[in-house]
């Protein structure tokens, strides 16, 4: 299965994949999350400096003992309680029945923190993870898998073997080693997972780099008497830049995954509400009956993941048809 | 054939070895140059100062990391210097200054270093001390055992290193030094007291690898068990898991995606792929917390901690097919999808064979080469892939042991887990590529 240089698919740009992507209705669905996870990590970001900036606890930590293990709002008769307090109107009833809904939507949780806030720090999280993994991850495998395919010899032996080391740790315990070694925190789960999930681009990359090398464009460059970083990252980079997109909306739910069981161990984020902690914390809790804590994060992971995870796929059908996994 | 196989094998084990080395290499990396000694976060950070030091030496942290003379130890360390230690030095005219390169000590008569511990016997110790003299004092470092001395260094007028070295006898011999000035004051830098090697190599590198040489992974900090013979314990109960796990996942995700390729493009197609990208996205704790809340507490069909019949192994097992199956089922489903498109299917269809035939006959034979890959390779992982099954539902194996190494710090055992699941996936490896050969003749041993 050769690939014609003369009838190699085009690789759309960024405007006409987005298009592409909006007019199909999954993959809109799947913008459309992603999207609204990105405000709500956005958000989060904002609430959480602002609270640093003034110096004060913010929404999401603050306890309220008097208003523990409150439902979400909707399962607590909003209107009947707004009436019971004295409202007369049906606009009275209606108004403070609204006003009563805006009040922990999602309810609260054992020491009466805000569900639905704790969410939205748990996107902030999630996001970062997500983004910073793959700035320490795609760079490496990028950078390695161009170098070895163009190269070849004692600089792909070189890589080779680093790549094929790294692979053969055991991924989750090693991911664990490294962010145990480095220490608890964030910090950790950056490099654990960002120094462990290059490998698949960097082979990827690779394979890809070695099939343009000789192609007539890369000759003609060559005969042209361009250095061989230019012609790699000038002229070769561009023509796979498809494959860093496609890794990065695949290890993107990955990453929010592993960062969820390393919080949930006790060795990720300290002390901020990640969806790992909360699954932690809500699990002790689902047996006595408080079940929206688990709901809602079990449900904003499941819809995050997934959005990427079809995503990912239509990208991929877009940008490199040979890997098409779907409707064959 | 034969001696080409052989050849092959030979070939292929070779070139593992850097691989392996490498393995090597990146683990003591991570542990040692990058962790350094955990001694504090094992023995707690109330642990004193000596057990802390008989960690290091046990293990041989104290030791340079590649090579060299020295070994650092504990006996006099940086919590020994400074104003917050003043209490610990004895002397006359002793004086405490910080400025621009750390802190130092003036002693304008006599000052007791003060040691941590009883040094060891039959080992070598070397002090060195930096000062400065003003003009005309001397100064002198003097090591007594008693009122014997065993050794005397003067400092060099002017600014100079004073190197004093000393063994100790006999066990339980109380050693003191002390620093004398006359005629002036010595402004001293931390004394920096080492402990000397039997030779250069005898680093950590040396150490680790001698070690496994031996095939001794070193013992657990918390059951204070040899971890080898812990992961030899820890090793049946994962196996029960892991292996039911295993084969059903495979059957099934197989049988699954054959159904797919056979109703390929029509609704059943359709649903089985949404179901598998919807399965793939619930996250794996949410599995287990659901399986044990709803099956488990709620309707009571299931035991939800123990290891005691196979009563205890049904949820988990259920859990970790499910949790799988959504990868498997879209990728042998890919792989299937590969081989109907192929010519010699249509041929076999043109030659009227019935869809059935043409499935079981044909396309999944030839589709066998990925699938075995696939499943050789998942191997290594039956080793480990299951730690939160295992920590979650009681199961004494090797996940529940990791996840408990890492909850108490625990290194020994996690750096001998990833070693050998590295090992299992090199080999695995090699497994894979031989199964190759063997389930496709096309596939030569070059």
């Amino acid at each position: 299965m050769t690939t014609n240089t003369e009838n190699a698919e085009m690789i759309p740009g960024l405007r006409t994949l987005l298009r592409r992507l909006w007019g199909e209705r999954r993959a809109r669905w799947c913008l459309v999350t992603v999207g609204i996870f990105f405000l709500a990590a956005a958000y989060g970001e904002g609430v959480y400096r602002y609270s640093q900036w003034r110096d004060e606890t913010p929404g999401y930590q603050r306890t309220n003992l008097t208003e523990r293990y409150l439902p979400p709002s909707p399962f607590r008769d909003p209107f009947g309680q707004a009436r019971r307090s004295g409202a007369q109107t049906v606009w009275q009833v209606t108004v403070g029945g609204l006003h009563t809904l805006a009040h922990h939507p999602m309810g609260t949780d054992n020491l009466g923190r805000d569900v639905f806030q704790r969410l939205v720090q748990g996107a902030r999280i999630a996001f970062l993870v997500g983004v910073v993994t793959a700035l320490i991850a795609i760079p490496i495998g990028a950078l390695l898998g161009c170098l070895a395919g163009y190269f070849g010899g004692r600089t792909d032996d070189v890589i080779v073997w680093i790549y094929s080391t790294v692979a053969s740790m055991p991924g989750l315990l090693f991911i664990l080693a490294i962010a145990l070694v480095v220490g608890k925190g964030l910090l950790g789960v950056y490099l654990g997972i960002g120094l462990t999930t290059w490998v698949s681009l960097c082979r990827l990359m690779r394979a890809e780099v070695l099939k343009h090398r000789d192609r007539p464009y890369v000759v003609a460059a060559h005969a042209l008497g361009l250095g061989p970083m230019r012609i790699l990252f000038r002229h070769i980079f561009p023509n796979v830049f498809h494959l860093v997109i496609i890794t990065f909306s695949l290890r993107f739910p990955a990453a929010v995954g592993t960062e969820v069981f390393l919080s949930f161990l006790g060795i990720g984020v300290q002390g901020e509400p990640s969806w790992g902690v909360m699954i932690s914390n809500a699990r002790l809790r689902l047996w006595q009956g408080m079940w929206w804590e688990m709901t809602f994060v079990t449900l904003a992971i499941f819809a995050v993941v997934l959005a990427f995870n079809l995503l990912g796929d239509a990208l991929r059908d877009a940008l490199d048809p040979r890997l098409r996994v779907r409707d064959n | 054939m034969n001696g080409d196989l052989a050849r092959y094998i030979g070939r292929r084990l070779v070139q593992m070895i850097p691989t392996l080395l490498g393995v090597i290499l990146v683990t003591f990396i991570l542990f040692n140059v990058v962790g350094g000694s955990p001694a504090t976060q094992v023995l707690g950070k109330s642990a004193g100062v000596r057990d802390l030091d008989d960690y290091d030496r046990q293990r041989g942290f104290d030791r340079p990391l590649f090579w060299g003379q020295w070994a650092r130890t504990r006996l006099f360390n940086p919590n020994q210097w400074g104003k917050g230690a003043a209490g610990l030095w004895r002397g006359e005219g002793l004086e405490w200054a910080s400025g621009e390169g750390g802190t130092r000590l003036k002693v304008s008569r006599l000052a007791v270093v003060p040691l941590a511990f009883d040094p060891a016997a039959d080992t070598v110790y070397r002090w060195e001390i930096l000062g400065r003299l003003s003009s005309g004092a001397t100064a002198e470092l003097v090591g007594l055992e008693g009122e014997r001395e065993i050794g005397r260094r003067p400092f060099s007028s002017g600014s100079g290193l004073v190197r004093l070295d000393f063994t100790v006898p006999e066990k339980d011999r109380t050693l003191r030094f002390e620093v004398r000035v006359e005629g002036g004051t010595l402004e001293m830098e931390m004394p920096v007291l080492r402990r000397a090697l039997r030779h250069p190599w005898d680093s950590q590198l040396y150490y680790y690898l001698a070690q496994l040489a031996r095939l001794d992974f070193g013992e657990s900090v918390s059951t204070h068990q040899k971890v080898s013979r812990l992961l030899l314990d820890g090793l049946g109960p994962s196996l029960a898991l892991a292996i039911p796990i295993f084969l059903i996942s495979l059957m099934v995700s197989v049988a699954l995606a054959l159904v797919c390729a056979y109703t390929r493009d029509r609704w059943l197609d359709r649903v089985i792929v949404v179901t598998a990208v919807a399965l793939m996205s619930v996250n794996y704790l949410v599995w287990i917390v659901m399986g044990q809340y709803g099956p488990a507490y709620r309707w009571g069909w299931f035991p939800i901690w123990g290891f005691e019949s196979w009563r205890n192994l049904v949820l988990p097992v259920w859990i970790g097919v499910l949790s799988g199956l959504g990868t498997h089922v879209r990728f042998y489903r890919t792989v299937m999808l590969d081989e109907i498109h192929r010519d010699y299917v249509r041929t076999a269809f043109a030659k009227g064979l019935s869809e059935g035939q043409v499935l079981f006959g044909h396309v999944l034979k030839n589709a066998a080469v990925p699938i075995i890959t696939n499943a050789v390779m998942a191997i290594p992982f039956l080793y480990t892939g299951n730690l939160l099954l295992e920590s979650f539902f009681g199961i004494p194996g090797l996940g529940g042991i990791s996840v408990n190494a890492i909850n108490s710090s625990d290194f020994d055992v996690i750096r001998a887990v990833v070693l050998i699941g590295a090992v299992l996936y090199v080999s695995a490896n090699l497994v894979a590529d031989l199964c190759y050969a063997w389930v496709d003749p096309r596939v030569r041993l070059g």
